[in-house]
């Protein structure tokens, strides 16, 4: 066994033009078509305001009835180069609250343009305490929607 | 239920946290050969005072990536056989993630 990285980083080379790569990003509409990890599981974009500092959310359905959201912000946006976005997954899922960044850049290569997609865990001092934190409200929200519905 | 999911989420902060040094990653390589090593060994290979090198042990010990054992005045440490389970999963979860993305964006793109 040999310790694991704090980063996931794929890269692979398209043969479209770099513009091509970051318009598949830049919209709703677009990112719901791919932005899932199998054909499968569908994406519903609950919002997508796509510009620095704009936030997104994202609904994951799983054939079995799953549902698992996500959010985020767009951090840096540099057209047709490089988006950087946060990715946080809201709870009850085991990874809620971790918060992470995902570097994307799109570089020209030979035949098309690279796209290398770097998704980074950040694991700062307090960062436990914090997602404790988030945890304990998420829980109280549930707990006194619970309340109302009785 | 949730507080056994924030508890899961400190351990894996943690783990993440004492991955995310050189030193404590190449403690980890040494240990992962599967031999207890003692902090004074582990001091020599690396060429650490041993203030340093406890320390680090301290923090892999913490994020229950390693377990030490005492022998009279020597720590022996060895490396948790399930301790990187956890991080390896978030990891694992989303290397898939973006892998099957990819797949999916390249035949949008390249298929149209």
């Amino acid at each position: 066994m040999t310790p694991a990285e704090t980063r996931v980083e794929i890269s692979r080379v398209l043969a479209v033009p770099r513009e091509r790569i970051f318009a598949a990003f830049a919209s709703a509409e677009r990112v719901a078509r791919w932005l899932t990890p199998s054909p499968e599981i569908s994406l519903k974009v609950l919002s997508y305001d796509f510009r620095e500092r704009g936030t997104y959310r994202f609904e994951y359905h799983v054939p079995d009835g799953q549902v698992m959201r996500v959010h985020g912000m767009f951090i840096e946006l540099v057209p047709p180069a490089r988006i950087v976005f946060s990715w946080i997954i809201e709870p009850p899922d085991e990874h809620a609250g971790v918060d992470s960044t995902v570097r994307v850049s799109i570089a020209a290569a030979p035949g098309g343009a690279s796209l290398t997609i770097e998704h980074e865990r950040l694991d700062r001092p307090g960062a436990a305490e914090r997602h404790a934190a988030g945890w304990a409200g998420a829980f109280d929200q549930l707990a006194s929607q619970e309340e109302n519905r009785s | 239920m949730y507080s056994q999911m924030a508890m899961l989420q400190t351990e894996l902060d943690r783990a993440f946290r004492a991955l995310g040094d050189a030193t404590r990653r190449a403690m980890l390589h040494e240990l992962a050969k599967g031999k207890a090593r003692s902090a004074g060994e582990l001091g020599r290979h690396f060429r650490s005072a041993q203030p340093t090198i406890s320390r680090h042990l301290k923090v892999l010990e913490g994020a229950k990536l390693v377990e030490r054992s005492v022998a009279g005045r020597v720590h022996w440490f060895r490396l948790r056989p399930d301790g990187l389970r956890d991080a390896t999963r978030w990891l694992t979860r989303h290397r898939a993630f973006w892998e099957g993305a990819m797949a999916q964006l390249e035949q949008l793109l390249e298929g149209s």
